[in-house]
């Protein structure tokens, strides 16, 4: 039972980070109707500028903010400089978002090196809970991933800005005349969606090693959330991050650890063919092609 | 009008025998071993940028994962000469329909999703032939790959030697190139444009657009297999990440960078990219943000690549002149 309990905590840790990228891309995809391959070297960016803090000696909370922050500012460069060209024709955007994560990868090898980068654990603590013991950044991570989650979805669901989003992807042109800043929604969206990037890459770091070639393998299964939990469906992608996480575990403890990879590629193409909007509902993304 | 009409197929045929006269003299003028092995290299990936150019420029059908298809090319020819000990004009035609066959299979979801969905199913689709490839044991070598052997001398020509290597090559890109430009200037050609403009008009005037499709990106599966069995052979070895997701986006990139729709357009992002960074003397990382920053560029300002931008200067140039 203890082991159980320990491998939940750890399961759930992993799956938080994915569920951050998960969501960063359901909202951007689905909402602001941007396909941003780059997302997942935002995730790797925000790694790398905390590790940078952290070992040029800040706290590594400060450190998470940091990277939240500067994530965010390249979020907004990227949507005002390249994608808001690119909206009327959302393949354009789709292309150079894949040039913009070729940059961003070897900048970053350019600027640090290829080596993979740790920071000591930020709490160095142990809880013991019931006899059980738990690393606590992990349980940390958890927490600050539910936080994040539930505002989030309440600021999407309930609160006057999430129902003006909501508007202007249902209608945009009726939004607009209604009063809202449409174009400023979509900027909106993509840099909260670039700060939870931020937020992940720094949660990641704390747990794992991150190379710059970390943003290509997160990309895919943060993909893969999104679609199994329907586009812009911020609950779908809860779901979906704790399905595949689920999924990894049992396979990597009873099936075949070398294809675990595989198990999400296929559901996310079985999903795309027979339920685009995803198990959960959702938009469809952007309508034209 | 006839004029300017007459004088346009004029100035197509002057260019394509500049440019076909270059491609055969070029070995004779000394370009020395790196510069002949990389236009070999540019000539095989150019072959399979033709056909990701012909599904993405006539039908509209883009794809993040057809390294996938050069690759099924290229093990299906390893796999041919290492088991039953068949040589390479042997598993030519195996390459090529078995690459034509699995594009069109990886193509039936096309007929359902579309747009941004459809890329991401090719994308999943090369990501999973790669964790095949790797585990596939001593069938397709795992991550250290397959060795290739020599291919069999005809009238004795050696294609060990990189001069005639790059004449088959050559030779491939040519017939590939005249295939793609009776494709575009075919009905078929047009058909095809109907279906990228508008899908639900073409199917309303009778154009079975699944049968089309398929058929478009089998055939571009068919080029990549040439690409495959051809790289396969020159490189001697193969390994599952020359197939996999990145080189996937790269050749996406290429296709973009140079142009799709013109019929020069994918061997002059193949050029680009393989030859700028050796002539400016560039790193590969710095080459790679180079390519990066410029298909930015290309995507914003030059929307049809840089073939289209060539030749529109072109045209200015030529209407300045007549003035």
């Amino acid at each position: 039972m203890e082991i159980f309990i320990q491998q939940l905590v750890n399961s759930l840790s992993v799956a938080s980070v994915t569920i951050l990228i998960g969501i960063g891309i359901t909202l951007i995809f689905g909402l602001a109707g941007i396909v941003n391959f780059a997302h997942g070297e935002f995730l790797m960016v925000g790694g790398m500028i905390t590790w940078f803090l952290v070992t040029s000696g800040l706290n590594f909370f400060a450190a998470l903010l940091g990277a939240m922050i500067l994530v965010g500012a390249l979020g907004f460069i990227a949507e005002r400089g390249l994608f808001r060209f690119t909206l009327e024709r959302p393949m354009n955007g789709f292309i150079m978002s894949i040039g913009m994560s070729v940059i961003l990868q070897h900048v970053v090898i350019r600027i640090f090196n290829e080596v993979q980068k740790t920071i000591p654990d930020p709490i160095g603590k142990v809880w013991v809970i019931g006899g059980v013991d738990i690393i606590a950044m992990r349980g940390v991570v958890v927490a600050l991933t539910a936080v994040v989650v539930a505002i989030t979805y309440f600021g999407i669901s309930r609160s006057r800005y999430g129902m003006a989003l909501r508007a202007s992807i249902a209608d945009q042109d009726t939004a607009a005349l209604m009063g809202i800043p449409v174009r400023r929604y979509v900027t909106g969206v993509f840099v909260y969606g670039s700060v939870l990037a931020g937020l992940g890459g720094a949660l990641m770091i704390a747990l794992f090693p991150i190379t710059p070639f970390t943003g290509s393998v997160v990309i895919i299964r943060g993909f893969a959330v999104s679609l199994i939990g329907g586009l812009g469906n911020v609950g779908g992608a809860v779901g979906g991050g704790l399905l595949l996480g689920l999924v990894d575990g049992l396979s990597a403890g009873y099936g075949f650890p070398e294809w675990t990879d595989a198990y999400s590629l296929v559901v996310m193409i079985a999903i795309l063919i027979v339920r685009p909007q995803g198990l959960f509902g959702g938009t469809l993304g952007p309508r034209s092609t | 009008m006839a004029a300017s009409a007459e004088n346009s197929s004029k100035e197509k045929i002057v260019a394509a025998v500049a440019i076909g006269l270059f491609l055969v003299i070029f070995p004779w003028l000394n370009p020395g071993y790196r510069y002949l092995s990389l236009a070999i290299t540019t000539g095989i990936t150019a072959i399979a940028l033709y056909g990701l150019g012909l599904q993405f420029g006539q039908a509209g059908i883009m794809s993040v994962g057809h390294a996938a298809f050069i690759g099924v090319g290229a093990y299906t020819a390893a796999i041919l000469s290492g088991n039953v000990g068949a040589g390479f004009w042997v598993a030519l035609p195996f390459s090529i329909l078995l690459s034509a066959f699995i594009a069109g299979l990886v193509g039936l979801p096309s007929l359902r999703v579309s747009g941004q969905h459809y890329i991401i199913i090719t994308f999943c689709f090369c990501a999973l032939l790669n964790i095949a490839l790797t585990n596939g044991g001593a069938f397709t070598g795992g991550a250290t790959g397959l060795d290739v052997g020599s291919i069999d001398r005809i009238f004795e020509i050696n294609f060990d030697q990189l001069r005639n290597a790059y004449y088959l090559v050559i030779l491939a890109l040519f017939i590939c190139v005249v295939v793609i430009y009776l494709i575009i200037n075919s009905s078929y050609g047009r058909t095809l444009n109907a279906i990228r403009e508008n899908e639900p008009l073409a199917r309303a005037v009778g154009i079975n657009a699944n049968l089309h499709k398929i058929g478009v990106l089998m055939v571009s599966g068919a080029l990549a297999g040439v690409a495959g069995i051809l790289q396969a052979y020159y490189l001697h070895h193969i390994s599952p990440a020359l197939y996999g997701p990145f080189p996937s986006l790269y050749l996406a990139l290429m296709v973009m960078l140079g142009g799709a729709r013109l019929i020069y357009g994918p061997l002059v992002g193949a050029i680009i990219v393989n030859f700028l960074p050796e002539i400016m003397r560039l790193d590969p990382i710095d080459s790679r943000i180079a390519y990066g920053v410029g298909l930015l560029i290309v995507i914003l300002l030059l929307p049809g690549g840089v073939s289209a931008g060539l030749f529109g200067a072109y045209r200015w140039l030529m209407s300045k002149r007549q003035q």
